[in-house]
């Protein structure tokens, strides 16, 4: 049941997505297949035909209607099925692009929004299922807001025999610098701080963390337990040393958007105090990988408006260190590009059949969110993780991000 | 004939700007602890210390350290003492003593300075001597030079602007500031590294005699904006000794703005093509239709242009709409996006041929794309982070500090003496109606340093 098309055939891809509106994430990955975009010092058009459209909510401001005009090889569906089938009661797509993100749903108990990642997944299997054919599917961010239903997920992926690749931007974009995590490293501590809200960007940051600690010796072996920090924990936590301060510094001495602390200076590093001023909700998941090393995930809302990352890797004087940079529309750029190198990555998961890197990455930051939140709202309990302790996998050898 | 002031700051004036001799150092800014040296005397010389200024956002790196190589850098350097021109400029623009004492009009002094000239505040914080001249914030209060290395940063002012010319050139005295050091170097027979932020002067011949003064009395001068130094998105350059036919450099702003920090992008670029720098043949500022016109007479190329634009965040129009991608340089909205289009055309003396696009209202960033000699393009955007932190100014810092340290200028001075010409010309052509200009004492031949210089890591 493996992808059986011809290299040279324009495979035909079916979009099923929550909300396409500007800057929704829809708007985003689904028009770089339609719109192309700048990709490796030229005007890019992807090699492969969007012919069909599933939304799942409609409503003011929808762009669809004028994209599918412009575009007519792309037809709108009412239902998922149809979209894949395209009317013939058959799979008659080559490859399917997932986009779970935005739209408006109610939320789980923990307070997550209950994104249709899952929901999706299950109709779009059922059609594979069906036509006794499966073909690589696309699916951005988490895998789903249960864990059971993540496992699931990459349970049937196998079973089906398709590839699934996942996960969030921040693991292919620019880095600034442009450097990897050496393959095979040892590292000891991983931090990674963030902006945005619990249940949301702390995906991003679980990934940026991941997308590098994974290449350590011996590969991902699983999370045994994690302790989320909140408020006033959080600051004393991070008084107290419970992730490293030279981590913490390199990490927010990468980052292009710190706010000053102090209004008269407009870039310094801040103290404590000030750092309380600007941040009234700081969020910290830490975790402890089962070979030992322990990964701190910080989401300093108010204070910085990009991903930073630093680990200590054995043998290295200084922390390692980069940005995992945005171009991001709220004000700084027009184009949300780092949707580029996601899209590039799919591009090249529909063309050779083969996910660009582990779906098991995924299956953990999704994990390490779920887990997250019940910690927070356990009042940052510790939370032993066994079925985290079981996701284990080795990276892919070849980088991803963004550096052409 | 020039109406700006020569020797600004020289007027001998009352006591109403007080110098700060305390010695009161901020604990975590001028000493980096562990630090073995003796930090390094800096004289920061500038317009104003407003917020925001190109002034306060480099000059306090020094004070306060900075983000480098992952980590909060503290240099070596202590700033002990800094001279404002505002401040003078506005005493010279008050009222006269005779008015003063006839009208009871009020001094312009520093009681009229507005709330966001921090270098009153500054000089209090961390204990340098805020000065009424140059030669005494290069003497520190003393008879002698005290200070091991000069910034300068001179800029237009908001509050109290400096004339322009005809040409639309703010008349900086940046040539003035550079006299009023060496005169305190010849004097003494000591000079210290200078560093002056973006073009030399306004006038190419005024820069080259700051070059030929810097080589004589033997200091390291440093001519640059940050552009040149930043980070690139990807981390590319033209490779040493590659053969270029052409460049096509996007960026947005006005005339005599960041044209300059533009022009010295590209020119950085450039100066590593085979056989060197040559220099300059002719130049032509190409205004309106005109630009778009150029393209297809073969003065410059789409393709180049459609490869810069790729390496673009900031499509405006449509973009700006519904979020869409765009074909800039393809789908014809250039000519409604850019009302004002502006091409500097610059041709070398080896036939090479680089255009800067000024595209105000299709872009916001600054991108560029070489054509080497296998056809072959390199593309890349200069990365430019937003205020308020401006992290591009990090890297410039960093160029600033090594200057300092090494007593040697990373890059030669002729890539800033030669950008400072192709804007003057350009700016010539402009008033000319665009005419092309030749421009034989253009024709600055330099080695590029072997090494990129751009901030890597």
């Amino acid at each position: 049941m493996a992808p059986n098309e011809s290299p040279t055939k324009r495979p035909r891809l079916a979009a099923v997505v929550t909300a396409y509106r500007k800057l929704l994430h829809p708007q985003h990955i689904v028009d770089r297949f339609l719109e192309g975009y700048g990709w490796n010092g030229k005007y890019h058009y992807p090699a492969m035909d969007m012919v069909s459209l599933y939304v799942d909510q409609r409503g003011e401001g929808d762009v669809f209607q004028e994209r599918a005009d412009r575009h007519p090889t792309m037809k709108i569906y009412p239902t998922i099925e149809g979209a894949l089938t395209l009317g013939t009661g058959k799979l008659a797509v080559d490859g399917v692009v997932v986009v779970g993100e935005h739209g408006s749903y109610p939320r789980s108990e923990s307070g997550i929004m209950k994104h249709p990642h899952y929901e999706f997944f299950e109709q779009i299997t059922r059609v594979f299922r069906d036509s006794g054919r499966s073909v690589p599917y696309f699916n951005d961010k988490e895998l789903s807001w249960k864990w059971e239903w993540c496992k699931n997920m990459v349970d049937v992926s196998h079973e089906l025999n398709f590839p699934l690749q996942g996960g969030s931007s921040l693991a292919v974009t620019w880095r600034i610098p442009s450097v990897e995590f050496p393959m095979g490293a040892t590292a000891k501590e991983a931090l990674c701080i963030g902006y945005g809200g619990i249940s949301s960007y702390d995906f991003h940051a679980l990934e940026t963390i991941q997308c590098m600690v994974e290449r350590r010796k011996g590969g991902e072996c699983g999370v045994e337990w994690l302790q989320a920090y909140r408020g006033e924990a959080f600051w004393k936590a991070h008084q107290e040393g419970v992730w490293p301060q030279k981590l913490f510094k390199a990490a927010l001495s990468r980052s292009s958007t710190l706010r000053p602390g102090d209004p008269s200076f407009t870039d310094i590093y801040p103290t404590v105090e000030q750092m309380k001023a600007m941040v009234p909700d700081p969020l910290a998941y830490q975790y402890q990988h089962r070979d030992g090393l322990r990964s701190t995930m910080i989401l300093l809302h108010g204070m910085v408006r990009d991903f930073t990352f630093a680990a200590e890797i054995e043998g290295e004087s200084k922390p390692f260190s980069t940005q995992m940079y945005l171009p991001m529309p709220d004000g700084r750029t027009t184009l949300a590009s780092f949707f580029s190198p996601l899209v590039h990555n799919a591009e090249q998961l529909f063309l050779t059949g083969k996910a660009q890197y582990p779906i098991e990455r995924t299956l953990l930051t999704s994990g390490l969110l779920i887990v997250g939140v019940d910690s927070a709202n356990a009042g940052g309990k510790r939370l032993e993780t066994p079925h985290l302790a079981a996701v284990t996998y080795q990276p892919n050898s070849k980088s991803t991000f963004w550096r052409s | 004939m020039l109406t700006r002031r020569r020797f600004v700051g020289y007027s001998a004036l009352s006591s109403s700007m007080l110098a700060f001799p305390s010695l009161l150092r901020s604990g975590f800014a001028q000493t980096p602890p562990g630090s073995e040296q003796r930090p390094l005397r800096l004289a920061v010389l500038g317009s104003s210390y407003a917020r925001g200024a190109n002034l306060q956002t480099i000059a306090d790196r020094f004070l306060i350290g900075y983000p480098f190589e992952g980590d909060w850098h503290l240099p070596n350097v202590q700033v002990v003492s800094m001279y404002i021109d505002e401040q003078s400029r506005r005493v010279a623009a008050g009222p006269t003593e005779f008015d003063r004492a006839s009208t009871g009009a009020r001094r312009g002094s520093t009681e009229a300075t507005p709330s966001s000239e921090l270098s009153a505040a500054r000089a209090k914080q961390f204990g340098f001597r805020l000065c009424r001249n140059i030669p005494e914030a290069l003497r520190c209060g003393g008879d002698r030079i005290a200070v091991d290395a000069v910034l300068a940063i001179v800029e237009q002012c908001n509050d109290l602007p400096y004339p322009s010319n005809a040409k639309g050139q703010a008349l900086l005295p940046r040539y003035d500031f550079f006299q009023q050091c060496v005169q305190v170097f010849e004097a003494e027979k000591h000079s210290v590294p200078y560093f002056n932020h973006k073009q030399l002067s306004f006038s190419f011949s005024e820069a080259q005699s700051m070059v030929k003064t810097a080589q004589r009395l033997q200091f390291p001068l440093m001519a640059s904006s940050s552009m040149a130094v930043t980070w690139r998105l990807p981390d590319i350059d033209v490779p040493l000794g590659a053969s270029v036919q052409e460049a096509v450099m996007v960026g947005v702003g006005g005339f005599d703005d960041m044209d300059f920090d533009a022009l010295e992008a590209m020119q950085c670029m450039m100066e590593r093509r085979k056989g060197g720098e040559t220099g300059v043949k002719s130049v032509q500022l190409l205004e309106g239709d005109d630009v778009w016109e150029a393209q297809k007479a073969g003065r410059w190329s789409k393709d180049l242009l459609s490869s810069a634009l790729s390496r673009s965040d900031t499509p405006l129009g449509l973009t700006v709409l519904d979020g869409r991608n765009q074909d800039l340089a393809n789908n014809g909205a250039l000519p409604q996006l850019v009302k004002d289009p502006a091409a500097y055309c610059i041709e070398y003396v080896d036939g090479t041929r680089a255009t800067l696009l000024m595209l105000n209202g299709a872009v916001k960033d600054y991108t560029i794309a070489v054509r080497l000699g296998g056809q072959d393009l390199v593309s890349t955007q200069f990365f430019m982070p937003p205020a308020p932190s401006e992290t591009y100014s990090t890297c410039l810092a960093s160029k600033i500090e090594q200057m300092y340290h090494t007593r040697t200028a990373p890059s030669p001075v002729q890539r800033g003496l030669l950008t400072t010409g192709v804007l003057e010309a350009c700016l010539s052509s402009r008033h000319r109606q665009n005419q092309r200009l030749e421009t034989p004492n253009l024709a600055i031949a330099y080695k590029s340093p072997a090494e990129s210089q751009y901030v890597r890591i």
